[in-house]
């Protein structure tokens, strides 16, 4: 889409080929498979071809190495005669989320006539902010440092285009999406630049970089309502929403051009959605399939999901019509802005796991705390502790303090109202002793408390021999009330996914575009890589789903 | 008569419901009372598994959100995840006992899910 950043054809990039290289398609498959069962397998099965060789109809999942993966059914054939109906429309969208509504809107915009099909009965999106980058205000070598530094936090692992992509164009989609949001009725701000608290330090300090970072809030109201304003927009534009119709298989013609998309409604009747220029998926992660979670990314298996019907149901589609799923290895976003105050997320105060221990240096930020804490035991739980002078002692930390006024909004048990929270899921506490305390947090209090007297007992000595965090960053825990938020740590989102070049056109196995099949959201590859979501920049996730279905919407409507 | 019969139904319905929550409070009970059969919901030949589809040719789940409206903390039928279009099945279970499905994620939704 951006000129500067498009790839010429042939050449392929050093990210795109590794996926190629090292991604699982149905070609990989069999190629693997044919390797590894070796000349014996070959002799005995008279299977004597390593080819790509189309598979063998009546095969029912995918495989790779001999391991059948029943998170790939294949596509079961549809006959004409139990199609209730058929629609044609320029553009069909399957996902009605945070990038599947902009792209169907920005579709549409640019002329076509569009579809979009949803598995649940509303739009459904999560979070609070979408962040894109005020080019205006920003200058070029600030920008190219934040998108270096996004790619180490994602262990290097990702498409410096795509990334360069968001970078941009976010400021002109976000922007976009803020205005459509409020065309429809929706709560939606722009907080600018001084709610970035992660981006200290990136640029050079006579470096410009600013941000346009939307936020659909306060609690409880979140993206989900916003999207679903923005859905009205659409709807009023003229985008055509079918609910309840969960999109099953693609349709390719016979030159393997994906032409359409069999839905099935709630009464189990099935319907053709064809699309003249594209077919856009845009559903999401795969988070409560559990085939496909121990397979791509096993060591979710302890931790409590936060979405609900995230099946994955996009990766067997494209994966049939040819497209390359990254590496295993996923990356995962496992946060809790909710328990607690979210800018104080980051603050390195003493931190005990379930059982009352202190186990990490607690430099290590909220995004990567789970990687502490795969066990069932603990299973994603930990506790920030703190003593009443945590005001004084952390007023130079990364984020924003709350008082202890402030506080109480966290604090299921102080009265008053809960305003801008999710009353149900607030977890912070105070006690006048710690062992009152570890009780509230549900910690073992003799645990607990043999903890914090070691903690304190370094902090005396101004060295941490357990941990080794910096001096600054050891504040005792010695007066009372004390203090503790017990964070959860569940999934949010799955965020690796389908390769596709930067038109975000699904790519096969040789690297060649797949005609009419776009990917956008976190169903599309090359966006991440590292073990975790990094919160360098806060909504960057929301920010790049805008992004992408902005420009996706648009490419594919011009086709 | 007419008013007759109301009571007599209300009488009855007392009795089967007192009955039947002696020994058994499964939503199949409840079902069995008012007149369902196995293939009213699991259909005539090979027994098929049941989807939403189903629960909403009798129940209204727009009525239903209305009527629990007022359930605290929280109106378990019109919620942000599906709106009043929440899987009846998430909770409700005929075979065996229902479950509060909300609860794992919002621990003070100490919903009683019939």
């Amino acid at each position: 889409m951006s000129k500067e950043h498009s790839q010429k054809p042939k050449e392929i990039d050093q990210y795109t080929a590794s996926v190629l290289q090292n991604g699982i398609s149905r070609r990989s498959f069999l190629t693997r498979a044919a390797v590894g069962s070796g000349g014996l397998a070959f002799a005995s099965f008279g299977i004597a071809s390593a080819s790509a060789a189309p598979l063998q109809v009546g095969t029912e999942y995918g495989e790779i190495g001999g391991a059948t993966l029943n998170f790939l059914p294949k596509p079961k054939p549809i006959a004409d005669k139990d199609i209730a109906t058929t629609q044609t429309f320029d553009v069909v969208v399957v996902g009605a989320g945070a990038s599947g509504v902009p792209a169907a809107l920005s579709a549409r915009e640019s002329g076509a006539t569009v579809a979009c099909l949803q598995k649940q009965a509303i739009p459904v999106s999560q979070g609070n902010t979408g962040s894109g980058i005020d080019l205006k205000n920003s200058d070029k070598s600030a920008i190219e440092a934040l998108v270096s530094r996004l790619m180490a936090d994602n262990a290097h692992r990702s498409h410096p285009g795509l990334l360069k992509q968001w970078a941009y164009n976010s400021g002109e989609a976000v922007t976009w999406v803020i205005d459509r949001v409020k065309q429809g009725g929706g709560q939606i701000v722009d907080q600018g630049t001084k709610v970035q608290h992660g981006i200290r330090g990136i640029a050079d300090t006579d470096d410009r970089l600013s941000f346009i970072t939307s936020f659909c809030g306060p609690k409880p109201y979140t993206t989900g309502d916003a999207i679903r304003a923005l859905a009205k927009t659409a709807e009023k534009a003229g985008v055509k929403f079918f609910f309840n119709t969960p999109a099953q298989q693609l349709i390719q013609d016979e030159s393997g051009k994906v032409i359409g998309v069999i839905a099935q409604t709630r009464d189990g009747k099935y319907h053709k959605y064809m699309a003249k220029k594209g077919v856009i998926l845009s559903s999401g992660d795969y988070q409560n399939n559990q085939a496909m979670c121990d397979f791509f990314i096993p060591e979710l298996k302890n931790f409590e999901r936060k979405q609900m019907d995230r099946t994955g149901d996009g990766f067997a589609m494209a994966y049939w019509a040819g497209g390359v799923i990254e590496p295993v290895g996923h990356t995962k976003m496992l946060h809790d802005f909710d328990a607690g105050p979210a800018s104080m997320c980051d603050m390195p105060f003493l931190a005990v796991n379930r059982k009352g221990e202190r186990f990490v240096n607690e430099k290590v930020e909220m995004s990567l705390m789970n990687n502490y804490l795969k066990d069932e035991q603990n299973a994603g739980h930990y506790s920030q502790v703190f003593d009443s002078d945590y005001m004084t002692q952390a007023k130079d930390w990364p984020g924003h303090l709350y008082s202890p006024e402030e506080l109480k909004i966290y604090m299921p048990e102080a009265p008053g109202e809960k305003k801008g929270v999710f009353p149900s899921l607030i977890n912070t506490h105070s006690a006048n002793t710690l062992e009152e305390l570890a009780v509230k947090l549900e910690c073992d209090p003799k645990t607990f408390v043999a903890s914090i007297n070691r903690y304190n007992e370094l902090c005396k000595k101004g060295k941490d021999e357990d941990f080794g965090k910096p001096k600054s960053k050891m504040a005792p825990v010695l007066k009372p009330p004390f203090y503790g938020i017990h964070r959860r740590m569940r999934i949010s989102t799955i965020c690796s996914g389908i390769l596709v070049n930067d038109n975000h056109q699904v790519l096969d196995a040789d690297g060649k575009e797949i005609p009419g099949l776009f990917i956008v959201g976190n169903l599309g590859a090359g966006f991440y890589g590292g073990v975790d979501y990094p919160l360098t920049v806060f909504g960057l996730s929301l920010g790049r789903c805008y992004t992408f279905g902005y420009l996706a919407g648009k490419y594919v409507a011009k086709l | 008569m007419k008013n007759l019969t109301i009571i007599l139904a209300i009488i009855l319905g007392i009795f089967a419901g007192s009955a039947f929550a002696k020994e058994s409070n499964l939503l199949d009970q409840t079902h069995m009372a008012k007149g369902l059969k196995c293939a009213s919901c699991h259909g005539v030949e090979e027994r098929q598994a049941v989807p939403m589809l189903k629960c909403v040719q009798c129940h209204n789940t727009k009525k239903l959100a209305e009527k629990t409206a007022d359930v605290k903390p929280t109106n378990p039928h019109k919620n942000r995840h599906f709106d009043t279009e929440t899987d009846c099945s998430k909770c409700h279970h005929v075979h065996k006992k229902s479950e509060n499905y909300c609860v794992s994620c919002h621990q003070p939704f100490n919903f009683v899910t019939p």
